[in-house]
């Protein structure tokens, strides 16, 4: 399942909304690293916006860059979240621990349910289409994808795949129990068009994307790999996150360097790897390895 | 391609498992009555009467956890009963769910809100996608596994996605469809809708004031001839449609005029490939709240015109079970095609005025159930139609 | 009465979090849920109810009844002054 990225746009701990070329700005992360938020009024109308925690922000005003950038409504909407609203989700949970009275504020709950990203997309664009979200911890972001890949090869020609996490407070508590990483806990959004593929498409294509699932991580690249009749010599660049095999891709970065620590952040390393100046003939390879057991492989050229 | 039905599964509180929820829609016999529990003691809701360890006994579960993984693999298991496991059957896990392991993070967070104190090791029990992982342990399969999270439409749409991706060729077989756990967040957060009816809930009916809440979860297992061949497995009904668009109107109410309902309804019916007429049993959203019922109806209207097919709720039996709706009642359509019936609509004394629509009030006996239309509809405006058929 | 009015502005502001309006920007008697009013739409005529409780320890079961009482600040304070001890 293979589609050209007409459109990338990233609003996280980077300076990369907007730019030319994420590459230009990019700075490995400290743990005192903050959102670098673009002016939301701009895109989101005020009534709405008073709602939206950052999550929302970040994905809405991405996802209508997105929008801005094609004539035609899209015809399919996935979004990928690991953990969804959590700021709300951890707000509705204290209106209800601590109250007294009988009634509850109840826009913090509505905003929890994880597909509140996904259909605040379509009703902030107008849009009817299919509205998917999904959600499969590390793996958030590559199911999202594979199932906007499936719509182009249905016969969608104008799809917005996309995934978002936010970090909240409490996620420290988290820390080293539950996770144990050196990486500050980040968030971030990253909205893409995709498009079937044609020759007049200037922007990278993705190749394939599959998902493995307690498999050994050599056999699963060499597999996918010949899948795509890709000789390993042709990967050039190599985004990943975990371990990974050290003989693969001629240049190897750990994209969360400059993510930051989010499940779906391998959305972002799509967006890195959109900006590569790739040689031809070359590819860039995605390895999502965040989580033991689960391993997510996406392959641009 | 024909997408073949060939396992069911179903845990909630008309039963635990698919014989128990048939007895229950031929009796009449609803579920629904006062919560056992401190957070759900003051309303109607349809409590599955067993404890997690009751549920990991009763059942041998192989993995503990999180309610909401709990009852998937109970209901997944019983769809997945005597399939095969085969290398040539690539299987994957489509789960829907809006809970998630909240069931767990809520006992913890009041902890920590409470005392300061709390194990911090239970949160790794939270994320929604460790449901599906868990019926991927407990079954021994998965391929591919995804977790959707569209609330209430979350296992139509795992199910719909279980059948393209086996007509796109990326899967041999699917276990689809959704679970959820009753939870103090779940019961809080609609108690802050104000959509609760303190009383049994009346599906489209005139006096309707809103839901009950249940749990449970609903699977069914998919699978293509191809899959079918090597598997030896019995056909049940066909999978023949499945739509999914967006109402773009309001975070938590559906439009007026059900223009998401009404799309997804008319799409599906086109992938199915099936006029109207040959639907002869709608198993509507019918959560009883006074947007959903009157909204559904007026779809309903549009696309069916002056022939509208026999339909009802079958909420007033479950209660409504959010992300697992869509996998019970993928499974009463089948049962409805299988069984020959059309299953009550409990509790209804008085059609909706504006719309007049008469829906089956009594499990009734029938000749022949061609086809069959679900419908589910979630928060955010997301609305699902799946159609299943005879074989 | 006119400092009911203008402590109800304040409330509202918060509990609907309308971050960039003042009390000053509310009229008495502008239509909070008309599109030429405050727009205000069914989430906010939930949080009114909230609102009433917490700070008035009013109760309004039926968010129906809702519409007439939350129409401005006037119909607002009227209501409570109405219903308050």
């Amino acid at each position: 399942m293979s589609a050209c990225i007409k459109m990338i746009t990233s609003i996280g701990h980077q300076d990369s909304f907007l730019k030319e070329n994420c590459w230009e700005h990019l700075v490995p992360l400290t743990n005192e690293t903050e959102v670098i938020s673009p002016d939301y009024k701009s895109y989101i109308p005020p009534a709405s916006l008073r709602r939206f925690s950052p999550v929302l922000r970040m994905a809405l005003t991405a996802a209508q860059v997105c929008q801005n950038s094609v004539e035609q409504p899209f015809d399919a909407i996935s979004v990928g979240t690991s953990l969804g609203c959590l700021r709300d989700t951890e707000k509705f949970l204290q209106t209800f621990i601590t109250a007294t009275g009988d009634t509850l504020s109840p826009t913090a709950f509505i905003q929890s349910t994880h597909n509140t990203i996904a259909g605040a997309i379509s009703m902030a664009l107008g849009n009817h289409s299919y509205n998917m979200t999904h959600t499969q911890n590390s793996l958030s972001f590559e199911t999202a994808l594979m199932d906007g890949l499936l719509c182009i090869a249905e016969g969608k020609e104008n799809v917005l795949v996309g995934a978002a996490d936010e970090a909240i407070d409490f996620l420290n508590e988290l820390k080293p129990t539950v996770i144990s990483s050196d990486l500050p806990f980040t968030s971030g959004a990253t909205f893409m068009v995709l498009q079937p593929q044609s020759n007049t498409n200037s922007g990278k294509t993705i190749v394939d994307c599959v998902v493995y699932f307690n498999q050994d991580i050599e056999n699963c690249i060499d597999q996918f790999l010949a899948n795509n009749r890709v000789d390993k010599s042709a990967v050039e660049l190599v985004l990943n996150a975990g371990n990974i095999p050290s003989n693969i891709g001629q240049k190897q970065i750990e994209y969360q360097q400059y993510t930051g620590l989010y499940y779906s952040s391998s959305a972002f390393a799509m967006h890195l790897a959109n900006d590569f100046n790739l040689s031809e003939g070359n590819y860039a390879l995605i390895v999502n390895h965040q989580q033991e057991g689960k391993l997510g492989l996406t392959l641009l050229q | 391609m024909q997408i073949f039905i060939t396992g069911l599964g179903a845990i909630s509180c008309i039963g635990q498992n698919v014989e128990e929820h048939l007895d229950a829609l031929l009796a009449e016999k609803s579920g629904i009555k006062k919560g056992i529990h401190p957070y759900s003691q003051r309303y109607l809701v349809g409590e599955i009467p067993l404890s997690n360890d009751e549920l990991i006994a009763q059942f041998q579960l192989k993995v503990g956890g999180s309610r909401t993984g709990l009852l998937a693999c109970v209901a997944a298991k019983e769809a997945f009963s005597g399939h095969a496991h085969h290398p040539e059957i690539r299987t994957g896990i489509i789960s829907g769910t809006s809970v998630g392991g909240m069931d767990i993070s809520e006992v913890h967070y009041r902890n920590f809100m409470e005392n300061h104190t709390h194990d911090v090791a239970q949160y790794s029990e939270h994320s929604s996608g460790n449901s599906s992982e868990r019926i991927a342990q407990e079954l021994g399969v998965g391929d591919f596994i995804t977790t959707i999270s569209t609330a209430c439409s979350s296992a139509a749409n795992a199910i719909m996605l279980g059948a393209r991706m086996i007509r796109a060729g990326k899967i041999d077989r699917a276990i689809v469809g959704g679970t959820d756990a009753l939870t103090e967040f779940t019961i809080n957060g609609f108690r802050s809708l104000m959509i609760f009816d303190e009383e049994w809930c009346r599906p489209f009916d005139e006096s309707r004031k809103g839901l009950n809440l249940g749990e449970g979860a609903g699977y069914i297992v998919l699978e293509s001839e191809k899959s079918r061949r090597i598997s030896n497995s019995v056909a049940l009904a066909q999978l023949k449609g499945w739509s999914n668009a967006s109402d773009a109107y309001h975070q938590t109410a559906s439009s007026p005029e059900g223009y998401g309902a009404t799309l997804s309804i008319s799409e599906a019916l086109k992938v199915a490939q099936l006029h109207p007429d040959a639907i002869d049993y709608i198993n509507a959203h019918g959560t009883a709240t006074p947007n959903n019922d009157l909204s559904e109806s007026k779809a309903i209207k549009t696309v069916f015109g002056n022939s509208i097919p026999p339909f009802s709720s079958t909420k007033a039996f479950t209660g409504h079970t959010l992300a697992a709706a869509g996998g019970l009642e993928a499974v009463f359509s089948v049962l409805a095609i299988q069984k020959g019936y059309l299953f009550a609509n409990l509790n209804h004394k008085n059609v909706i005025e504006e719309t007049q629509l008469q829906p089956v009030v009594k499990t009734t006996k029938v000749e022949r159930v061609r086809n069959v239309l679900s419908n589910s509809f979630g928060f955010g405006g997301n609305n699902s139609t799946i159609i299943i058929g005879e074989l | 009465m006119s400092e009911l009015k203008e402590t109800l502005k304040t409330q509202i502001i918060s509990q609907l979090s309308l971050e960039d309006l003042t009390p000053a920007d509310i009229a008495d008697d502008m239509p909070l849920f008309a599109e030429d009013g405050l727009g205000l739409d069914s989430i906010d005529a939930l949080e009114f109810i909230v609102l009433l409780e917490s700070n008035y320890g009013l109760k309004i079961a039926d968010p129906s009844q809702g519409r007439e009482i939350f129409h401005s600040v006037n119909s607002l304070a009227d209501f409570i002054e109405k219903n308050r001890n």
